[in-house]
């Protein structure tokens, strides 16, 4: 691990943003490149995330530069707090360092969403989220804390499962993962924020859960069950928000919705760490955690940044205009996200998919939690193309085209070429262990990324052949034919002149109607394009009135003007948490 | 005039014509209609325009179709797309039936007939039994053709391809009966002022192969999940003003052979066929049934086989006449003024003017993938609606 030194960048990059919001994002920009650097220093497996974190940092603070300046002059200090918070909690090596970091990250992020001030209640609804799950990581130190027998805070091998589940519960509800996702937190918070402050709270934030769990799930007994109960967490997770993120109708929400699909697939791969009863299978858990994180975050970066630089907030809107250079790096990110070559998360679904297929043939009784989640997971990656394919086009092809490229287009167009690249070298980070070839058809040895079981070879694909392929025939194609002659004539609306288009609505309403049991049938309350269930709310609502009704009856019935009724209830209430606190 | 007086409303609404305002058996003065409310458009909403040139269509129409993607909110329909004017005052009674039978070909014999009952109203005729029931025949036949076509239209939409073929060589069939039987596949120049020269020799015998072949495609299509699963619940019409089978496939008798003595169906023992699902399965079942039923009046009608109709000297006279027949798609009623031999004026009111309204109304929260059958199953005539008959 890296040390603390590195925190010092962030600070003065932070100082710098206060008074010159450029010069602070490009110093953010350095932070992040000399955290990435370092963390080459003396690498191990969870340096993995520094590496991802620190490159969404680099990409979205380039993005900043020239993005945001009618969010004021707190926008960039408040962005690099909750970078800085995140450092912190790469850098911890114990609770405490990781509940300052994760309430750094998370008091910054709730500023950033306010920002936003369309809406006032998206920060309080991610304030509140966000202190649950601060409570249940606090538990779960607490837990490992009395374990250890009360002899250190440091994160430490234990022999009960019971911080890494309460740490886990902490986690998820940061994620936005199933229960907690079907309260729409997680899309309400991260699209109500600019969009440099969502793409880091959606593709890092998120990514400092998954870090907290695999390293304490590094440290902990292994509990089939509770990675039977992940497993399902992570793939209803994966089903629902892939769904929702199809039928949403605001650009950044649609992302959300992305990103907890993203991350219930990486929290199955954690599931499946927990169930897997050989090494190997555990080991190429570990690299599909980090391939599918590295893809997520940065695919999700593009995207957030994409939906940032088309100026749109709901799919219907006028956007700006959007450029070759933008259409590209777009195409190249929901490509990413929706599991397609020849990028990262073509690769990150593809050994996924494996992994859950290599489970179903190797972990007996267990195979068929295996196939199943497997099953699913494809299913909910189908969504998810669906609704990649909308964001693109109501983000992008709709938004009509301008010559030249900005700033925010350039970055867009990076972070997509970034993800090819990530594709073609990813042999040199995945392992030699799981690196091999087949030289009996010109696949030589080191350029198969291979799925295993004991020495055999379970499926195996290579990057490189499969991006040579498609380039040389693309370029053979091209030689041979040229650019294509086409002509543009005017759509045939049977001979009249109506010039209406089709909606986002009604790109996802086919699934609308199919599911208008659980899906909300039109344009939801909040003027947020939503349709899901709004079961969660409705219920919050219920208590809250209930309470305020009782509460209201009980202070106008027994408390109005008596002075005694009031010292009882002191007293009581006193005696009460007294009482919580001992029993607790 | 014998069927028609002026007064209050009486029973059901029948429709406008540019002078009068059409009920059961009453008319009124004109009577401005009430402006359709204005459809609110939701954001989400846009207009899929389908029409006037498109594949699917019979005829030229523009649908309107107001939708957030694949349910349909509303739709409207344009009919004017090849509006024809047909001018028929101040021409003699013969000439103007020319044009007239040429409004809607498919169911010319029911426009022809009405509109000659319309002026034998008017001339105060009295016209024989034997030519009325000839008449009925004509127009029982045509309705055997127009279902005929309706259902193979409704197969059509299933895209089954082998009852579409046998549907349609049936209706050619039909057709070739006509043409044997008047020298006209479509009735034109059949029909006079009393007199017709439609013979019904044999008309029983050919017709009967016909519903015979008829019965074991029906017995097909009822046994295919796939084609019933698609009519059944799909587009349900409870408009109280709708008419012919649409009206009685939802419970509601209009039927204008039980109705009036334009034409002598109550010596017949007419008893309509009602089904009150009101979807489009329901109206298929309707003019299936009906096929059967206009083939047992033709086989009650055959004792008049042989009967030779001359054409009838008559003084001309002045006068107003107004009939209403039910022509197979529903109501169709004709309104005429006589002076010196000539029309003076006409009025019309066609089945499809009423039912497609209803059939906009039963489009409401439909499915775009259901549209052609519930269009197809209102047997809606664009050439009926866009004409401005004068």
């Amino acid at each position: 691990m890296i040390s603390w030194f590195f925190l010092v960048p962030f600070s003065i990059a932070i100082i710098i943003s206060i008074w010159n919001r450029k010069a602070g994002y490009v110093a953010l920009a350095i932070s992040s490149v000399i955290l990435l650097a370092g963390s080459f220093i003396h690498f191990d497996y969870l340096d993995s995330f520094v590496v991802i974190a620190a490159l969404v940092w680099i990409f979205s603070s380039w993005f900043s530069v020239s993005y945001g300046e009618k969010y004021g002059r707190w926008l960039a200090p408040m962005f690099g707090s909750t970078i800085f918070g995140m450092v912190i909690i790469l850098l911890s090596r114990n609770y405490l360092e990781f509940l300052a970091g994760w309430e750094a990250m998370s008091v910054s992020s709730y500023v950033l969403i306010a920002m936003n001030k369309k809406n006032d209640y998206p920060p309080f609804v991610f304030m509140a989220f966000s202190e649950l799950s601060t409570i249940l990581i606090i538990a779960g130190a607490v837990y490992s804390f009395y374990l250890t027998g009360g002899t250190t805070i440091a994160f430490t091998k234990v022999d009960s499962v019971v911080p890494l589940v309460l740490f886990t519960l902490g986690a998820l509800v940061k994620m936005g993962m199933v229960p907690f996702m079907i309260s729409e937190w997680l899309p309400i918070a991260h699209g109500n924020a600019p969009a440099n402050g969502s793409a880091i709270l959606s593709a890092t934030m998120t990514l400092m859960g998954v870090f907290g769990i695999v390293r304490l799930m590094i440290l902990s007994p292994i509990s089939v069950v509770f990675g039977v109960i992940v497993i399902a967490i992570g793939v209803m997770s994966v089903l629902f928000a892939s769904l929702f993120a199809y039928v949403s109708e605001h650009a950044k929400m649609l992302a959300g919705f992305s990103t907890i699909e993203n991350n219930g697939a990486i929290l199955a791969a954690i599931g499946f760490y927990m169930i897997a009863q050989t090494a190997i299978l555990r080991d190429f858990s570990l690299v599909v955690i980090v391939i599918f994180s590295l893809s997520h975050s940065l695919s999700k970066t593009g995207l957030f940044l994409g939906i940032g630089a088309s100026g749109k907030e709901h799919l219907l809107d006028e956007g700006l205009r959007s450029s070759r250079f933008s259409r590209v790096g777009e195409v190249l990110s929901t490509a990413s996200l929706s599991g397609l070559f020849p990028t990262i998360g073509g690769l990150g679904t593809w050994m996924i998919l494996e992994m859950f297929f290599m489970g179903a043939t190797f972990l007996g009784y267990l195979g068929i939690v295996s196939i199943i989640a497997g099953s699913l997971i494809a299913i909910g990656e189908g969504f998810a193309t669906a609704a990649m394919m909308k964001a693109f086009v109501f983000t992008q092809l709709r938004n009509g085209k301008e010559k030249g490229v900005r700033n925010e287009q350039s970055v867009v167009f990076s972070i997509g070429i970034f993800l090819v690249l990530l594709f073609i070298i990813s042999p040199l980070f995945i392992g030699t262990e799981f690196l091999g070839g087949l030289p009996s058809i010109f696949v030589f040895n080191g350029f198969a990324i291979q799925s295993r079981f004991t020495s055999a070879d379970f499926g195996l694909i290579s990057p490189d052949y499969v991006f040579g392929l498609l380039a040389v025939f693309s370029l053979a194609t091209y030689a041979v034919f040229r650019k294509p002659n086409t002509r543009s004539v005017p759509v045939w609306r049977g001979g009249r002149d109506v010039t209406e288009n089709y909606t986002p609505y009604a790109f996802s309403n086919n699934i609308r109607l199919m599911l208008k049991k659980i899906l909300r049938p039109g344009i939801g309350e909040r003027s947020q394009y939503m349709a899901i269930a709004d079961g969660f709310w409705a219920f919050i609502i219920i208590v809250s009135t209930s309470y305020r009704k009782m509460a209201k009856g009980f202070t106008l019935g027994f408390m109005n003007s008596s002075i005694r009724w009031y010292m009882i209830y002191m007293i009581l209430a006193f005696m009460i948490v007294l009482l919580l606190t001992i029993l607790l | 005039m014998y069927w028609y007086e002026e007064g209050e409303p009486d029973g059901r609404f029948i429709g406008y014509t540019k002078r009068h305002t059409i009920y059961g058996n009453h008319y009124r003065p004109y009577e401005e209609p009430l402006p359709e409310t204005a459809v609110k458009r939701k954001p989400e909403e846009f207009v899929f325009a389908y029409g006037p040139s498109t594949g699917g269509l019979m005829e030229s129409v523009g649908l309107d179709l107001l939708t957030p993607g694949e349910k349909i909110s509303s739709i409207t329909v344009d009919p004017d797309y090849k509006l024809r004017r047909i001018k028929v005052t101040g021409m003699s009674v013969q000439d103007a039936l020319l044009r007239v039978e040429r409004i809607n070909g498919f169911h010319s014999a029911s426009h022809s007939i009405c509109f000659l009952r319309a002026v034998e109203d008017a001339l105060q005729l009295d016209i024989p039994d034997s030519l009325q029931f000839n008449r009925i025949a004509q127009i029982e036949t045509e309705r055997i053709r127009s279902h005929l076509l309706v259902v193979q239209k409704l197969a059509e939409s299933a895209g089954f391809g082998v009852p579409v073929n046998q549907l349609s060589m049936l209706r050619e069939t039909v057709s070739r009966i006509i043409g044997t039987s008047c020298g006209h596949r479509y009735f034109f120049s059949v029909n006079g002022t009393g007199h017709s020269i439609f013979k019904t020799d044999h008309l029983k015998e050919r017709l009967g192969e016909v519903v015979d072949d008829f019965h074991k495609i029906y017995e097909g299509l009822m046994e295919s999940k796939l084609f019933l699963n698609r009519l059944q619940g799909n587009g349900i019409n409870r408009d109280p003003d709708s008419t012919g089978p649409a009206a009685r496939g939802s419970g509601i008798v209009h039927d204008a052979r039980n109705e009036m003595e334009v034409l002598p169906y109550h010596q017949l023992d007419y008893v309509p066929v009602v089904r009150d699902e009101g979807d489009a399965f329901s109206r298929f079942m309707i003019r299936s049934d009906e096929i059967f039923q206009s083939y047992d009046f033709i086989k009650k009608i055959d004792r008049y086989a042989g009967t030779v109709y001359e054409e009838p000297a008559f003084e001309p006279v002045d006068g107003s006449g107004m009939a209403r027949i039910e022509s197979p798609s529903g109501d169709l009623f004709y309104s005429v003024e006589i002076k010196d031999g000539n029309i003076m004026d006409v009025g019309m009111i066609s089945p499809s003017w009423r039912n497609v309204k209803s059939f906009r109304t039963s489009m409401e929260g439909n499915i775009f993938t259901d549209f052609h059958f519930n269009w197809e199953s209102f047997g809606i005539w664009i050439s009926e609606l866009g004409v401005d008959l004068s």
